[in-house]
């Protein structure tokens, strides 16, 4: 939908809706194939051998949290539980590790969306770093209750950078919707 | 940001709060009983049958990309080998000979004593599919599971000694804990004077243990550890590590060994497993312990 046709509409605006909320101009809805299929993607990707690294980003956990936000009636904390049951099984960890950190962030995610859609993808990303880290926090304290031992504090590595290419990811995820926008309004 | 007029296409389901509560308890449980009673093996079991495929398929590309590597790099690494191969040969000639010589004295002293023979170990050759990332313990997946005869308990070789050990398996793949895992202790004893030890994974990467030794057994610095054949899984005499420290503490009266692994299962990608009888060994040692109650 172009500008001229948006301001056309003006006048006939619905009852109750604000001045300055445009919805024609409102990101659509992303395509459902679009959302899954990308969590598909991340999740075989996490299966490949990078992640041996204690730093690596969480890109999975990424996906499914970026999704709870802009999202959330599509994936939320059963889907974001299930992929981490399958993690677990890859990595041959405690069954219920990663399902819990990703049930974590799915609900901090999920919680915030409200509020986090009012921001750009970094002020995002700076919304969801104390998110993962408090869900990855939890995962490693019950862990190493279990083992007897604390493993040391390289994951923080890891959950600043699954925070810090948030936006990165953020971009390329909304590219389908950007495509029938134009620049300034897509900030969504 | 609920829009107007949208379609009510999802149901609503119970709060947030309710699915987060439902779904921490649920983790909780699976963690608490995953980690204490392994009651959920057979759910493991189902979950990695099922990943199995995809994970062959996203690993393709590189197993791919590794064959081209060596195809291209044919003929420098066949030299290599060659030369290795060579040299091992002349060295093994040696003790082949020296091997057979013992070997038939070793018959004939078993013959009068009554012992029976050793059986030769059937053996399966696996491939490491891929390394999962856990900091918490040390483990590889092989590329072959129960349909190749493997079965948890088998040690897993390669020529330094022992790697580990299988830990479960699946048809298809099997996962092995390495000797530097925690939960894995593997019968051993000191190569020099035959004291029987075990040796435990460390919680320092890459390490082995032997600890609650009595503060003056005879054990030092540079001392290989063999397998004893204890227990009846590892088979006698396969080297485990070498001593690096003895660390001596005379107010509890113990003292701790650390070694270093002589096996290096982060150079190879083959790896042969040994398939003793796990029900046996098991059966034998259950007998044992029954029989020491009684």
């Amino acid at each position: 939908m172009d500008r001229n046709n948006s301001s056309a509409r003006q006048p006939a605006r619905r009852l109750g809706t604000p001045r300055n909320v445009h919805p024609e101009r409102l990101a659509p809805p992303a395509n459902g194939f679009f959302v899954w299929g990308s969590v598909l993607a991340a999740w075989l990707v996490s299966l490949l051998p990078w992640r041996v690294w204690e730093g690596a980003p969480d890109i999975l956990l990424l996906v499914l949290a970026f999704w709870c936000v802009h999202e959330p009636r599509r994936i939320g904390l059963v889907a974001a539980f299930c992929f981490g049951l399958l993690m677990d099984v890859h990595d041959v960890s405690v069954l219920g590790t990663h399902a819990l950190s990703y049930t974590l962030v799915a609900y901090g995610a999920v919680a915030l969306h409200r509020r986090l859609l009012h921001f750009d993808l970094w002020s995002q990303a700076i919304h969801m770093l104390p998110v993962f880290f408090v869900a990855r926090l939890v995962q490693q304290i019950l862990l190493a209750w279990l083992a007897g031992r604390w493993s040391g504090w390289e994951w923080g590595l890891s959950v600043l950078l699954t925070a810090a290419i948030w936006p990165a990811m953020g971009f390329v995820l909304q590219l389908p919707q950007r495509g029938t926008d134009d620049v300034e309004s897509s900030s969504v | 940001m609920q829009r107007q007029g949208s379609p009510p296409l999802f149901r609503r389901g119970p709060p947030v709060e309710i699915r987060l509560a439902v779904m921490v308890a649920l983790s909780i449980a699976l963690l608490v009983l995953d980690a204490q009673f392994h009651l959920l093996e057979p759910l493991r079991r189902v979950v990695a049958i099922g990943l199995y495929p995809f994970q062959r398929t996203v690993m393709a590309p590189r197993d791919l990309a590794r064959q081209f590597n060596e195809w291209v790099d044919a003929a420098n690494h066949s030299r290599t080998e060659n030369e290795a191969l060579q040299r091992q040969r002349i060295e093994l000639s040696q003790v082949t000979t020296h091997a057979a010589q013992l070997a038939a004295e070793n018959a004939q002293l078993r013959r009068l004593l009554g012992v029976t023979d050793t059986v030769d170990q059937a053996a399966v050759v696996v491939e490491v599919l891929y390394e999962p990332a856990d900091s918490y313990q040390q483990r590889l997946v092989f590329n072959k599971g129960s349909q190749a005869g493997l079965a948890p308990g088998m040690p897993v070789i390669d020529e330094g000694g022992v790697v580990g050990q299988i830990v479960r398996v699946t048809p298809q793949a099997s996962e092995a804990a390495l000797v530097t895992d925690e939960r894995v202790s593997v019968p051993v004893q000191v190569l020099r004077n035959g004291l029987r030890l075990i040796a435990f994974g460390s919680n320092s990467p890459g390490r082995i243990e032997v600890r609650f030794l009595a503060a003056n057994a005879d054990i030092q610095e540079g001392d290989t550890i063999v397998t004893s054949g204890v227990g009846g899984l590892f088979p006698a005499g396969l080297p485990v590590a070498k001593v690096l420290t003895v660390e001596r503490d005379t107010a509890s009266g113990f003292a701790r060994a650390v070694c270093e692994p002589l096996a290096h299962p982060e150079r190879h990608r083959h790896f042969l497993v040994l398939q003793v009888d796990v029900a046996r060994a098991q059966s034998e040692l259950q007998e044992a312990e029954t029989g020491g109650s009684q």
